[in-house]
């Protein structure tokens, strides 16, 4: 016998904020199909915030990890990875009378902008 | 809507400076134009990845290391991110990632000169991570700007990773400056191999036609020179105060034109060399690449059956 199917499916919200960035989650809702999952979603997500995509994703077709910390946790210190585990090269760099530089900068430079107006664009 | 009038709406987004999305309609040439650049971006970001994998076992210390295998992971990443850009743009034309993996060791795409160098001493290594990524560096802080969003996005990503890189290989270029005669040496012999590739990779002086189609398209905005000349302004001062030698002896700033004169690298010899695939190590490391995709197939085939017999169940 077939079963009817009473209950609105559970949609995950992804929303992206303008198109240099990617969408984010920010939470989920119920809808009979995936069209009025999109325009529910605008309803509940975007009565004042702007975006410019919306992405709904069947909750069942998500694959998530468990909340176990066993999963996320580092063996070991990973300074070596990260830009932090290098503050030493300012020093170093001033022995050269040089100074260090930072990506930001090089960005900047490179748009022809100055460090301190991209910070404030951002 | 006529093909004129589908274009013409085209450039006046880009001109307004709108981002293209995947799924909005491109001209083809814009399309191939993406589809050329980025493929030949990610094959870079993975064949890029070689020359320093051949350094983790050999790295001189356990944090070196550990800090080199953790760069070339990121590498790897980044071609992974790109790969997947590129794909969807080459989804309409029936391309996959098989077929954009294989074209590395059937020879039909390019990647960068400097990747098919050799890495002969740690000293190479190290102005690799420097000087190498320090001019990828400023070729993807140029490309953020982009039209094509999706590329951006991932652009913005892999730069926020750069960062380390660029303090990674400082970092081992200063411990080298301050060492042993010896080594200081080492580092100026790599250097001096380096210097004519890092000058190449910038690409010819002149805007070629496919880079002027590429700026009216605004899928870049910085010509080969400018960004060249960005990247003189950033380093030569660096290279010079820890006391080297740049191996060319014309190389000077002229104040009166603020730009710097500089022998030009053997234009024919590396295009050669990023054409045929004649550089010391073009071969060996696409035999590597071949091996690894073609080594795994089975592996990859056998996930997705495990995959199609579950959902069967
Ligand atoms: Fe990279
Ligand atoms: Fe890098």
């Amino acid at each position: 016998m077939e079963e009817k199917q009473t209950e609105y499916s559970i949609f995950e919200v992804f929303i992206q904020r303008t198109q240099a960035e990617h969408h984010v989650h920010v939470g989920s809702l119920v809808a009979p199909s995936p069209d009025v999952a999109i325009q529910t979603a605008r309803e509940n997500f975007l009565r004042r915030e702007k975006a410019v995509n919306i992405w709904v994703v069947p909750r069942d077709q998500i694959t998530a990890t468990p909340y176990e910390p066993d999963f996320f946790t580092r063996e070991m210190d990973r300074k070596y990875r990260e830009v932090a585990g290098y503050t030493e090269n300012g020093r170093l760099w001033r022995m050269f009378k040089e100074k260090a530089i930072t990506l930001e900068e090089i960005v900047a430079y490179v748009e022809g902008r100055k460090a301190r107006e991209r910070k404030k664009q951002a | 809507m006529t093909e004129d009038v589908r274009y013409a709406r085209f450039m006046e987004r880009i001109e307004r400076g709108e981002k293209i999305e995947a799924t909005d309609w491109m001209p083809d040439e814009y399309r191939h134009l993406l589809i050329k650049l980025i493929h030949m971006h990610a094959v870079s970001e993975i064949m890029g990845a070689y020359p320093e994998k051949e350094w983790v076992p050999k790295a001189p210390t356990l944090r070196r290391k550990l800090a080199i295998m953790a760069k070339v992971q990121d590498e790897m990443g980044h071609g992974q991110l790109l790969l997947r850009v590129a794909e969807d743009l080459a989804a309409p034309l029936g391309k996959t990632r098989e077929d954009l993996v294989e074209d590395v060791y059937k020879s039909r795409v390019k990647f960068h000169n400097v990747f098919h160098m050799e890495a002969k001493t740690w000293a190479d290594a190290g102005v690799i991570g420097w000087l190498v990524d320090g001019a990828a560096i400023i070729n993807q802080a140029a490309l953020l700007e982009t039209s094509y969003a999706p590329y951006a996005r991932v652009l913005k990503r892999i730069c926020a990773e750069e960062s380390f890189h660029m303090q990674h290989g400082e970092n081992i270029i200063l411990a080298l400056a301050m060492g042993t005669e010896e080594q200081k040496q080492m580092l100026q012999d790599a250097l001096n191999y380096w210097w004519e590739s890092l000058l190449f990779f910038f690409g010819p002086k002149e805007v070629t036609p496919a880079a002027e189609r590429m700026l009216h398209y605004r899928i870049r905005t910085k010509t080969n020179e400018e960004l060249r000349q960005k990247f003189l302004d950033k380093y030569v001062p660096r290279i010079w105060s820890i006391g080297l030698t740049i191996p060319d002896p014309h190389l000077r700033y002229d104040e009166e034109k603020k730009e710097w004169v500089y022998t030009e690298p053997d234009w024919e010899k590396f295009g050669r060399i990023v054409r045929y695939n004649e550089g010391p190590k073009s071969k060996e490391r696409m035999e590597l690449r071949r091996t690894a995709h073609e080594g795994q197939r089975w592996v990859r085939e056998a996930m997705i059956r495990s995959r199609m017999a579950t959902a069967a169940v």
